[in-house]
C-alpha cells in the first residue's frame, strides 16, 4: 500500500514538473522538497521513477560544510560558489564553515539527528568511516574519476563503490635547509643511513638535525607511515620485519639526538615554524606549507627532496574529498561538483590553496616552472592513502601509540610493534 | 475561575515560579544525561550511528572499559591530577589569602592583580606553559641551566614520568586565584574583635590561626575544596592543549579519554560510558557537598 501511494505521488510529481517547467524558481524549489519527502517515505520500491524525477530537477539549495580556517582557502571557495550561483538560476549553493576540531563531531551529531548538509569537504582518511555509516551517496557511474590519481580515488572508495570525489591532494616530502646542509658539508640524504648521518652532522646545541610531526593522533600517523611503507610493509603489518625496522630507524634518530623528542608534541604547523625559525635542519612536511613558508621567510634557502627511503620510495597522501550526502539534494550537488572540478575552476581553487589537483591531467600542467611544486606532483605517484577502512581511526591509534612508545623510550621497537599488531589484528578480526 | 484563584494562593505560586527552571533543567540537563546513559549501554560506532540497529549490550561497555589498561591509567591519572592540584592550590591560595588580608598598602590592588591567571582563557595559559616547558627552547630549562641546577635539558612534557607533574604545575598556577579570592572573602567575615580579644588573652599568631581562623572559615574551606575538586576533575582544555593526553597516555584524564574514544576513534558508546564514570564520581562528590552545606545550615 505504502509503495503504491509513493508511486502515485512520484508519478503526479513527474507530471506536474513537466507541466510546470516554465514556472518560476520558487515553485520548482518547493516541488523538489515534496519530491524528497516522497523519496523518504518510499523506502523500498519505485526508486527508478524517483530518480527520473530528480534528474530533471537539478535545482534547489545545496549546502556545503568545510573546515578550512585559512582565509585564502575560504575566499577561494566562496568565490567559486558565487560564480556558480550567478552562472545559472536553478541551484543555489551555500558554504558553511565548521571548525576542524568540531567537524567530525558535527558530522556524527548531524548523522544521528538527520541534519546534514548536501556536500561535505572532508579529510580523506575519515572518508571510509563515514561512508560505512551510510551517510554518503553512491556515486559509482554518476561521476567520472577515470583520470584521477589512484591514491585519492582509493580514499573515497569502499567495497568497490565510489562514495566521493577527490577535491585536491597534497603529499609529504623532505624539506631541508640548504645553508645548514652546506655548512655541515652534507649532500641531501636519499637513504635512511644517509639521513641518520646528515641529521647527526647538522645537529648542534640549538639546531636539531631532523623532525617530523609525531603527535599521538592521525597527524602523527600520517607523517610516520612513509617509514613503514618504504620498507614494503603495509599499514597493517607493523609487527613485520619492515615495521620493526621503521620503528628502529626512528628510535636511532631520536637516541642519537638527531631527531628531537619534542616532535611528539608538535603539529605539522609547529614543525614548519621550528624549521623556518632555524631550529631544524630537515623536516618531513606537506605541500600546503609552501605558500606560508614563501611568504614568511622569503630569504631562507630551503628546498625539497623525496623522503629518504629504505627499499622503495614512499610518501603520505593527504587532502580532502567531496562527498555527497545520501538523501540530500543529490542531483544538484553533483551538478555543482561537475562545475567545481572542471579544469578552469579546479585550477583556480588549487592554485589559491597550494594544493595539487587530484585529476592527473590537470595536475601535470599545474605547476610548470615551479620546481618545488613539481617535486610534489612527481611524489604523488608514490603517495599512499591511509585505509580506506571504516576502522581506520582505531588502526591509526594503535600505530601512533607504537611510535610514541618508541620515541619516548617506553617500549623497545619489538615490544611496541607486537602490541600494535595485536590491536590491529583484533580490529581486522584476524 | 474560583479554582484558578485558589491555586495561585500561598505555596502553589512558588511551584509556578520554579517551573521554568525545572523545565530548563529537564530539557538541557536531564535529557542529555539520560540519553548518554542509554548510549552507554548500546553498541554504537560509525557503522550503525545513522542506521537504526543499535544493539543493547548491557554493561558490556563498562566491563570492556575497566579491562582496558589505558582506562585504568586514566582513572589513576585523574585522581592524581585532582588531588595534587587541589592540595597545592589550596595551601598556596590560603597562604596568599591570609597574607593579603593584612592591612598594608597595595594589599587590595595586588590581590586584584592575583586574579589575572584566573581570567586568562585556559587555552592561552596552556599554550604558554607548553612553550615554557619545552625541552630545547623552554624558559624553565634555560633558568635551571643558568643557575647550574641541571646540565642536560629536562624533557618536561615528552617524558612519561614528568609530563603529569608539569600539567599539575600549570593547573595549580591557574587555580590559586580561585582559592585565594574565595578564602579571603571568607576571612573578611571573621570579626576583628575576636582576634583582638585573643591577643589580649595572650594567644600567639599560630594559636589564633588554628583556634579562630580555621574553625570560623570551615564552611568556606569546604565549598572551596568541593568546587575545586569538581573543576579539576573534569579539566579538559589544559590537558588537550598541553599534551593531548600524551606522551603514551601518561596524562590522559577521564575527560580527554572520553573525547578521544567518541570523536577520534568513533566509538561513541565507549566514550559515553567513560563520561558516565566521570559523572558518577562527580555526583558522589556533589552529594557530599550538599550534605555538608545542609548540615551547616541546620546548625
Amino acid at each position: 500500500m505504502k509503495r503504491l501511494v509513493a508511486l502515485a505521488m512520484t508519478v503526479c510529481l513527474v507530471g506536474t514538473m513537466l507541466v510546470g517547467c516554465g514556472a518560476k524558481e520558487s515553485t520548482s524549489e518547493t516541488k523538489v522538497e515534496v519530491n524528497e519527502a516522497a523519496e523518504s517515505t518510499d523506502e523500498t520500491g519505485s526508486t527508478e521513477s524517483v530518480d527520473t524525477a530528480s534528474a530533471q530537477a537539478a535545482s534547489g539549495n545545496v549546502t556545503i560544510w568545510y573546515y578550512w580556517e585559512t582565509e585564502g582557502h575560504q575566499k577561494a571557495l566562496s568565490h567559486i560558489v558565487e560564480e556558480f550561483n550567478s552562472s545559472q538560476s536553478d541551484i543555489t549553493v551555500e558554504a558553511k564553515y565548521v571548525p576542524f576540531a568540531d567537524f567530525k563531531k558535527q558530522l556524527s551529531i548531524g548523522a544521528s539527528a538527520d541534519e546534514l548538509p548536501d556536500i561535505v569537504i572532508l579529510d580523506n582518511p575519515d572518508h571510509a568511516a563515514y561512508a560505512a555509516m551510510g551517510i554518503f551517496a553512491d556515486l559509482t557511474g554518476r561521476f567520472d574519476v577515470s583520470t584521477y590519481y589512484d591514491g585519492p580515488v582509493n580514499s573515497c572508495t569502499l567495497d568497490g563503490k565510489l562514495y566521493g570525489v577527490p577535491f585536491g591532494s597534497n603529499c609529504l616530502l623532505l624539506f631541508y635547509n640548504e645553508d645548514m646542509l652546506k655548512a655541515a658539508n652534507c649532500e641531501v640524504p636519499t637513504t635512511w643511513e644517509e639521513l641518520q648521518q646528515v641529521a647527526e652532522a647538522c645537529t648542534t646545541d640549538t639546531v636539531s638535525g631532523f623532525a617530523h610531526c609525531a603527535l599521538q593522533n592521525e597527524e602523527g600517523t600520517f607523517n610516520f607511515l612513509p617509514w613503514v611503507w618504504s620498507t614494503g610493509a603495509s599499514s597493517y603489518e607493523i609487527n613485520s620485519e619492515g615495521g620493526i625496522k621503521a620503528l628502529t630507524a626512528v628510535k636511532n634518530l631520536v637516541d642519537s639526538g638527531a631527531m628531537t623528542k619534542e616532535a611528539i608534541n608538535w603539529t605539522q604547523g609547529d614543525t614548519m615554524h621550528q624549521f623556518i625559525a632555524g631550529n631544524l635542519a630537515m623536516m618531513i612536511n606537506g605541500t600546503w606549507q609552501v605558500p606560508t613558508m614563501r611568504e614568511e621567510v622569503p630569504d631562507l634557502n630551503w628546498n625539497v627532496a623525496p623522503i629518504p627511503m629504505d627499499a622503495q620510495q614512499a610518501s603520505g597522501l593527504g587532502g580532502e574529498n567531496y562527498a555527497v550526502i545520501a538523501g540530500g539534494n543529490e542531483e544538484a550537488a553533483i551538478a555543482f561538483l561537475e562545475y567545481a572540478t572542471s579544469e578552469e575552476t579546479c585550477l583556480y581553487m588549487m592554485n589559491a590553496m597550494g594544493y595539487i589537483s587530484s585529476n592527473s591531467t590537470i595536475a601535470e600542467g599545474q605547476f610548470e616552472g615551479d620546481p618545488v611544486y613539481e617535486a610534489f606532483v612527481e611524489e604523488m605517484n608514490y603517495a599512499g592513502a591511509r585505509g580506506p577502512l571504516p576502522e581506520w581511526p582505531d588502526i591509526s591509534n594503535a600505530i601512533s601509540l607504537a611510535f610514541n612508545k618508541v620515541i619516548t623510550g617506553a617500549s623497545t621497537p619489538e615490544e611496541a610493534a607486537a602490541e600494535a599488531q595485536s590491536t590491529i589484528d583484533g580490529i581486522l578480526g584476524n | 475561575m474560583e479554582k484558578i484563584k485558589k491555586f495561585f494562593k500561598y505555596d502553589n505560586v512558588g511551584l509556578l515560579f520554579a517551573l521554568p527552571a525545572f523545565l530548563y533543567m529537564l530539557v538541557f540537563i536531564g535529557y542529555p544525561i539520560i540519553s548518554n546513559l542509554i548510549l552507554s549501554v548500546q553498541d554504537v560506532t560509525v557503522r550503525n550511528l545513522a542506521k537504526g540497529d543499535k544493539n543493547f549490550v548491557g554493561l558490556g561497555n563498562y566491563m570492556t572499559l575497566f579491562q582496558d589498561g589505558v582506562f585504568r591509567t586514566t582513572i589513576t591519572n585523574t585522581l592524581k591530577f585532582t588531588v595534587f592540584s587541589l592540595v597545592f592550590q589550596f595551601i598556596i591560595g590560603f597562604a596568599l589569602a591570609v597574607f593579603f588580608n593584612k592591612n598594608f598598602s597595595f594589599a587590595k590592588p595586588v590581590r586584584g592583580l592575583l586574579m589575572i591567571p584566573w581570567m586568562i582563557p585556559m587555552t592561552v595559559t596552556a599554550l604558554i606553559f607548553k612553550f615554557m616547558f619545552s625541552t630545547d627552547v623552554g624558559i624553565f630549562n634555560y633558568i635551571l641551566r643558568s643557575i647550574g641546577m641541571i646540565t642536560e635539558n629536562v624533557e618536561w612534557l615528552t617524558n612519561t614520568n614528568t609530563a603529569m607533574w608539569c600539567v599539575i604545575f600549570a593547573n595549580v598556577w591557574i587555580g590559586i586565584p580561585f582559592n585565594t579570592i574565595l578564602l579571603s572573602t571568607g576571612l573578611t567575615t571573621i570579626p576583628q574583635d575576636l582576634y583582638e580579644g585573643a591577643a589580649i588573652d595572650g594567644a600567639n599568631g599560630i594559636q589564633r590561626f588554628f583556634k579562630i581562623t580555621l574553625p570560623l572559615l570551615r564552611p568556606t574551606i569546604e565549598s572551596v575544596l568541593v568546587l575545586g575538586f569538581i573543576y579539576t576533575f573534569k579539566c579538559y582544555d589544559l590537558i588537550y592543549v598541553m599534551t593531548s593526553g600524551g606522551p603514551v597516555n601518561s596524562t590522559h584524564l577521564l575527560s580527554t579519554y572520553s573525547y578521544k574514544l567518541s570523536f577520534e576513534m568513533f566509538n561513541y558508546s565507549m566514550g559515553s560510558a567513560a563520561a558516565n564514570v566521570l559523572l558518577v564520581i562527580l555526583l558522589l562528590v556533589g552529594m557530599l557537598y550538599l550534605k555538608i552545606t545542609m548540615k551547616g545550615e541546620e546548625e
